[in-house]
């Protein structure tokens, strides 16, 4: 048998499905390469290249789920995974809140940049290697990858829907330590997706800026004792504030279970009036940004805390039915965007009397009290409205429900690294201490 | 299980070679309220090939496996080795030659763990949380298993065929405070072996079950910690993050190599005497570690690796290249998560020595200070300023137990904190239940006994 394309895979799964007697049936498909160049410790070591398929099939049948995934794509690997979803359903417990997407519009979906540069992703590469070493010989790069990615994928349902998307990018990542005889920074680290390779990885986003505050933090000490102050978290930070907010109090597993604080909060004020965020897949910035759904809707921008206000929750299909509320109109886990506010980062940290200019944050993970405490990483003090002294071995600790309730400011300026588009954010109220 | 496509091209290879194919199944069940929210399996397997040659790798991968496919990736890797050999040229010398050898599949293959025994023994074990634990307001029982079956043909070294079947359940219990904030904590079980060995019984956990549902209700009236500089005894359910988290990262050589506050410290004391810390290959005290690692994946027979002896810090975790920089022998420390993934330095069983003192004592010798006795997450860093979560913990107060704490999180200077241990329990606890990330996840094993020393707690 000839080699299927991703269609007709797609159609051959959902046939075998029903045939095997699934009463709604999803298919996820996909072929994709991937080249990367790797280095540690500021050589190159590796280049390595991957071929990849993925399928992921869904099937209802007498209302419960199985989900069976493999990476084959030949005819036989295909009807044994449509053999083991089938069982695997059979084996379930009806639910009547699982389900699939409704037929609205199909959509072909092309973001190919024509195809890859190697020789000059290469020449990038080695470009930023030889800048950190002219440039900033202190800064050891513990480890670099950059790559290209490409790859189609197709998504299909027995309701009639079928969305393919086709698309290109390169991604970079850095990590890195600043290091002079014995001392050492904590490490720190950078990534962004790009369409193009125009720009030198050290220009990009906040990526020099971090580097230089790495060697700035060689020298550091702790806050002398313990005292409850401001943070201005950067953007290179910020996910650790947003994604807690998504996970705790807006998911589906927190909305089923009941243990969102915010459960019952929708349409009312849950934050600061400054604070709107966004899912926005669409945003301009926002480099190989989801199209579709994996429930099988197509991907639009979606509010979800506007001036304040919920506005939605990050339900998927099956949590959406479950809990009565509507689904989110993507699947609003990343390209956030939290809108610019109207105070410059010169003058929010000319505010800050004595608090904590916040580059990292290694934690622990999120509790539904909204309880967060960890450590402040590559992060300075601010005293008299001045960035002072790298920081080390200061703790901080704080509820987050409290401390976007009464946001000090929001910076005009923001950032974006491909993927989310955040401002610098003022927060109050934060217990900061030292040994 | 895997067919053997690879041995056929071992005389092919002209420069250091690796040539790997792998399966790794999963199975999953998630029960939230009862819920099947996941009910799911999956198989993601092929072939790579990785060849080294003058200071660099050139790797490739794919997902059919068959001797076509198995041509290809040798190619492609060698011309990616041949390329970046071109552009980089760092005219490095050969890696280390490995001990020759073949090790055989230690732990049978099978397939026979059926999405049934995951489904009714989350089923079961949740009708018992049910009926048994009045005041929760939430629950979640996942079960899960994780099957990893690697074949590895290398150009010098061991061969391998290995197998390491996990399996796992995870029982998340949440209850409320009397204001109505959610507090949550979770067990996980987890041993090496397939599912339906290993979990017999429901009702076998019904004793750990107990206990940390009244640990959840004594946290339900859970006080904040006094943030700052507090005396502790760490139980040992985290001595194994400690292991990981504070030492263990610090000295994988890689890390040493890019900045780590380590590579300055070897041969000197850098944690009480009463210290004693390996990273075991796979038979602990004449018993197979819940990870055991023969071979890695670069065909290096494993040994144990010491790290800290008596306080002393002795030696590094290597892959073959990094083994040829330091100029010492590579011990096996090298692993792949998946078949598309290249080995990386990685630890297998790490561990803290046991003491001699008794967990008891150790409390009754704190005047004020915690007793900490979960743990969640957990981050290491290049200055060896660690963090981990602290789920569970109670104060002690004149040498007795007072108040369960709220979650937190304890941090310190490996290099320093370690210093402060001043009692080390004559037991120990094994953990193989998550994943330790580092571009790739991989499965670890820690352990360790309790200790007492002086950390920095987060709180208010």
């Amino acid at each position: 048998m000839s080699v299927m394309t991703l269609n007709e895979i797609a159609e051959y799964v959902l046939a075998s499905l029903k045939k095997a007697g699934a009463e709604k049936a999803s298919c996820v498909t996909a072929r994709g390469r991937k080249e990367e160049f790797n280095i540690e410790a500021n050589k190159f070591t590796l280049l390595r290249t991957l071929f990849d398929d993925a399928l992921s099939i869904k099937a209802l049948y007498g209302g419960r789920k199985g989900v069976a995934s493999i990476n084959k794509l030949d005819k036989d690997s295909i009807d044994k995974a449509v053999e083991d979803c089938i069982t695997l359903a059979k084996a379930g417990t009806p639910d009547e809140a699982e389900d699939i997407a409704e037929f609205i519009e199909n959509k072909n979906f092309n973001r190919s940049i024509g195809g890859s540069q190697m020789d000059k992703l290469f020449t990038r590469t080695k470009d930023f290697l030889e800048q950190i070493k002219d440039e900033y010989p202190l800064i050891m790069l513990e480890g670099v990858t950059s790559a290209f990615s490409s790859g189609r994928g197709v998504y299909a349902n027995s309701n009639g829907v079928v969305f393919s998307d086709e698309s290109e990018c390169y991604g970079m990542g850095s990590m890195f330590v600043a290091k002079d005889g014995e001392k050492s920074s904590s490490f720190n680290g950078y990534g962004e997706s790009m369409l193009s390779l125009d720009k030198a990885f050290l220009d990009m986003g906040m990526h020099r800026a971090l580097i230089e505050e790495s060697v700035r933090s060689l020298d550091t000490r702790m806050v002398d004792k313990k005292f409850v102050g401001k943070v201005i978290v950067t953007p290179a930070c910020e996910d650790m504030i947003w994604d807690t907010l998504l996970d705790c109090f807006m998911s589906d597993r927190s909305l089923i279970e009941g243990t969102s604080r915010w459960k019952d909060a929708l349409g009312t004020k849950v934050a600061d009036s400054k604070l709107t965020m966004r899912s926005v897949p669409h945003h301009p910035s926002v480099v190989a940004g989801e199209r579709y759904t994996g429930d099988g809707y197509e991907s639009f921008d979606a509010d979800l805390i506007k001036n304040g206000v919920l506005e939605a929750f990050a339900l998927s299909l099956y949590g959406a039915n479950k809990t009565g509320n509507k689904r989110t109109k993507n699947t609003a886990f990343s390209n956030i965007e939290v809108v610019a506010g109207d105070v410059a980062l010169a003058d929010m940290i000319k505010g800050v009397d004595k608090g904590i200019l916040l580059n990292r944050f290694s934690g622990a993970s999120p509790s539904p009290s909204g309880d967060v405490s960890g450590v402040a990483k590559n992060s300075f003090l601010i005293e008299n409205g001045k960035v002072t002294d790298a920081l080390s071995e200061t703790m901080v600790s704080f509820n987050i429900v409290d401390i976007i309730a009464d946001i000090v400011a929001i910076s005009k300026e923001q950032a974006t690294n491909g993927s989310s588009i955040l401002p610098w954010c003022c927060f109050d109220g934060i217990t900061i201490s030292g040994k | 299980m895997l067919q053997d496509l690879l041995s056929v091209h071992k005389a092919e290879f002209k420069d250091h070679t690796e040539l790997r194919a792998q399966v790794n199944t999963t199975k999953r069940v998630t029960l939230l309220l009862g819920n099947m929210v996941s009910n799911s399996q999956s198989e993601g397997g092929g072939v790579s090939a990785r060849v080294y040659k003058g200071g660099t790798f050139g790797f490739a991968s794919g997902a059919e496996y068959s001797p076509e496919s198995v041509k290809n990736v040798i190619a492609a890797a060698t011309d990616n080795a041949g390329f970046m050999n071109t552009h980089v040229n760092l005219g490095e010398k050969p890696l280390p030659q490995a001990k020759a050898g073949k090790a055989e599949l230690k732990t049978k293959v099978e397939n026979n763990v059926s999405q049934s025994m995951l489904i009714d023994f989350a089923n079961t074990l949740d009708g018992i949380i049910t009926k048994k634990y009045k005041n929760l307001t939430a629950r979640t029982v996942i079960a899960d298993f994780l099957g990893m079956e690697k074949l590895l043909v290398v150009s010098d070294g061991a061969d391998s065929h290995w197998y390491q079947p996990r399996s796992t359940v995870y029982v998340f219990m949440t209850a409320e405070t009397s204001d109505g904030v959610p507090v949550e904590l979770y067990e996980p079980f987890s041993s090496h072996g397939h599912f339906n060995e290993i979990f017999t019984d429901p009702n076998l956990l019904t004793n750990k079950l107990d206990e940390l549902y009244e640990h959840l209700m004594k946290k339900r009236e859970g006080v904040y910690s006094k943030a700052g500089l507090c005396k502790c005894v760490m139980h040992p359910d985290l001595a194994g993050i400690l292991a990981h988290e504070a030492v263990g990262h610090t000295v994988e050589a890689d890390l040493v190599l890019g900045g780590s506050v380590a590579g300055h410290n070897l041969g000197k004391q850098v944690a009480s005497d009463l210290i004693t810390m390996l990273d075991v290959a796979h038979t602990f005290n004449g018993k197979t570690c819940p990870l055991p690692i023969y071979v890695d994946d670069e065909g290096v027979t494993a040994e144990d690796a010491v790290l800290i002896e008596n306080g002393i810090l002795k030696g590094f975790m290597h892959s073959r290249e990094t083994a040829r920089r330091f100029d010492v022998a590579p011990q096996g420390n090298a692993r792949a998560f998946a078949f598309n993934d290249e080995p990386l330095i990685r630890m297998r069983n790490t561990v803290i020595m046991p003491g001699k003192s008794k967990l008891d004592d150790m409390i009754a010798s704190i005047d004020d200070g915690y007793f900490l006795v979960k743990t969640g997450n957990g981050q290491a860093d290049s200055t060896g300023e660690f963090m981990f979560s602290v789920e569970l913990g109670y104060e002690i107060k004149n040498g007795k137990l007072g108040q369960a704490i709220r979650e937190t999180t304890i941090s310190g200077v490996a290099f320093e904190m370690l210093k402060t241990v001043d009692m080390v329990s004559d037991d120990m606890v094994w953990s193989i239940s998550g994943f330790c990330g580092k571009k790739q996840p991989i499965t670890t094993s820690m352990g360790g006994p309790a200790v007492r020393c002086d950390i920095n707690i987060g709180g208010r």
